[in-house]
């Protein structure tokens, strides 16, 4: 079985042929944890809708590994300030959502898929309060549930944005611990997007830092050792 | 309710508006519900109107292409209308709501101007129709007395297709509105889930142009909406709150415009209003009242703090 999970190369990525980052060729191990870091606007979220097929490269190849013949399925968790109040959803009702790709249209869910729905907000702590209104959680809660929601997508990569902005210290400590555990667990492909240096060099084995349309790939001892960071980091400010 | 035993009289002369209406009350929040949770209520308001010029431009095209009084003129001015209507909202919501996903301009301004320019043609085209403007000023003002059987049973036709694709395919159309993104990559086919949205919205607005008019398709498109919001815990109580207030303030409505010689629809408009005020008001008035009693009776540890 091959080990990569994703190759990327000479991509272009960006929008209405503007483009955002060029030249990206690089690989993602299958069963790795990769953070995806970089300043705003340096492409992190137009990477990610790249990945997940919402916007299509300017340029290049992206190359899905198929996983025992089928296509590579992502799960992906949003920001949790990215929904609408207005929706009367419960936590469990947002989790449910995880399993329609494996339900034709039209039909309803059946029970076994409700029932690792439960298991799947149970495996990320969400159990207790899945009943009250996702809109009504805490940023930390709702995290959890919209994890829950894509480890009910059966994944084989789960693609986090920023799944820790607007948590407070102690949800974010574990959010991440509860990711950490789920990617041991059941050797998921994460690839996370942060702005968090602390996170990165406590959860990740692969580095992508976007800059100025350009990315810097290394592993963590490699990219955010105290040289390279100082570089980095002038480059951000220049 | 001798007035109401009076409007479900099997002989009632207008029972045919008294159906009619209610099924508009019903029918109507159920797709209203999309337009509030996509933020679209301005669009409730543009496309009754842009539906309305739709029917206006069909109206106008017998005397445009030099067609004569026939025996058949009525038949075929209805059948201009229904296409004329639909066409026309189903084209102007596909329109507006692809300049809306593609952020082009201000949506709050794209509207406005679209249901300004809309009453503007529908009054200049009618002006010069002195036969269609009869009729079509009744519908305009919300005066629903001559809905014929045909009418009738467009209606409820489409308000059985309506609920039944709803029924069916909730689970996507949810999906689509709430995380589109997530739709993508579960690989849903978002855009023909928009499209079959989109179409829906098109034909209730359309059947409920043609047979109530706009100012009481709008009402019901919207106001039934909000006050079920108010009250409702969850998605499925929201969507049968939303039709079951509808289709009561339609009722409702209809007994008291005709028990005090009103029109029916500015009767069920106004009545939808008063309903969403005053469920609103009970509703903060209920949450004030009660957070106040539960900090009354919030449990005082020994050393007399609170435990918050």
């Amino acid at each position: 079985m091959n080990d990569m999970i994703i190759s990327l190369e000479n991509l272009t990525i960006g929008y209405d042929a503007n483009a955002v980052l060029t030249g990206l060729s690089l690989q993602i191990r299958r069963g790795s944890f990769t953070a995806l870091l970089g300043a705003n606007g340096s492409g992190k979220s137009t990477l990610l809708k790249t990945l997940l097929g919402l916007i299509p490269p300017l340029q290049g190849r992206i190359t899905m590994e198929p996983v025992n013949g089928r296509p590579l399925n992502f799960g992906f968790v949003p920001q949790q300030g990215d929904f609408d109040p207005v929706y009367l959803l419960s936590g469990f009702e947002v989790a449910l959502m995880g399993v329609y790709g494996r339900i034709g249209a039209g039909r309803f869910v059946p029970s076994a898929e409700k029932e690792f729905v439960r298991e799947c907000l149970h495996a990320t702590g969400a159990e207790a309060f899945a009943k009250r209104r996702f809109s009504e959680l805490s940023g930390g809660q709702k995290q959890r549930v919209l994890i829950a929601r894509a480890l009910a997508t059966r994944p084989d990569a789960l693609l986090l944005d920023e799944p820790t902005a607007g948590v407070d210290t102690a949800a974010t400590q574990a959010v991440m611990n509860m990711i950490s555990r789920i990617h041991h667990e059941h050797r998921f492909t994460v690839i996370l997007v942060t702005h968090d240096l602390h996170l990165v060099r406590e959860y990740a084995e692969l580095v992508i830092w976007l800059h100025q349309g350009e990315a810097r790939i290394g592993t963590v001892v490699e990219l955010l050792n105290p040289q390279h960071l100082a570089e980095i980091m002038e480059m951000e400010f220049r | 309710m001798e007035t109401l035993r009076t409007i479900f009289d099997p002989d009632f002369l207008l029972r045919y508006a008294v159906y009619t209406n209610l099924l508009v009350g019903l029918g109507c929040p159920l797709v209203g519900v999309f337009l509030v949770l996509r933020r679209l209520i301005f669009m409730g308001v543009a496309l009754p109107q842009i539906s309305s010029t739709g029917v206006a431009v069909a109206l106008s095209l017998p005397l445009w292409l030099g067609w004569g009084h026939g025996a058949h003129q009525g038949e075929r001015e209805h059948a201009f209308a229904i296409i004329g209507s639909v066409v026309a909202s189903v084209l102007a919501i596909l329109v507006l709501a692809f300049l809306e996903r593609r952020h082009r301009g201000l949506s709050e301004g794209r509207l406005g101007t679209a249901y300004a320019v809309a009453t503007a043609i529908s009054i200049l085209l009618l002006s010069k129709n002195a036969i269609a403007e009869l009729g079509w000023l009744d519908l305009l003002k919300g005066e629903i007395i001559a809905i014929s059987g045909v009418d009738l049973t467009a209606t409820l036709a489409t308000f059985c297709l309506v609920l039944a694709t709803l029924w069916i395919f909730h689970k996507e159309m949810l999906l689509v509105s709430f995380d589109r993104t997530m739709a993508v990559t579960l690989r849903k086919n978002v855009v023909v889930w928009d499209l079959v949205l989109y179409l829906l919205i098109g034909l209730t607005v359309s059947s409920a142009v043609l047979s109530v008019g706009p100012l009481v398709a709008f009402g019901f498109l919207v106001i039934p909406v909000l006050t079920a919001r108010v009250l409702a815990a969850n998605m499925r109580q929201f969507f049968v709150f939303s039709s079951l207030i509808g289709g009561a303030t339609a009722l409702v409505g209809f007994c008291i415009a005709y028990r005090f010689d009103f029109p029916v629809g500015p009767t069920d408009v106004a009545l939808s209003g008063v309903v969403y005020a005053a469920v609103f008001t009970t509703k903060r008035v209920f949450v004030l009242f009660a957070s106040r009693n539960h900090a009354g009776r919030e449990p005082v540890a020994a050393n007399g703090l609170s435990h918050h």
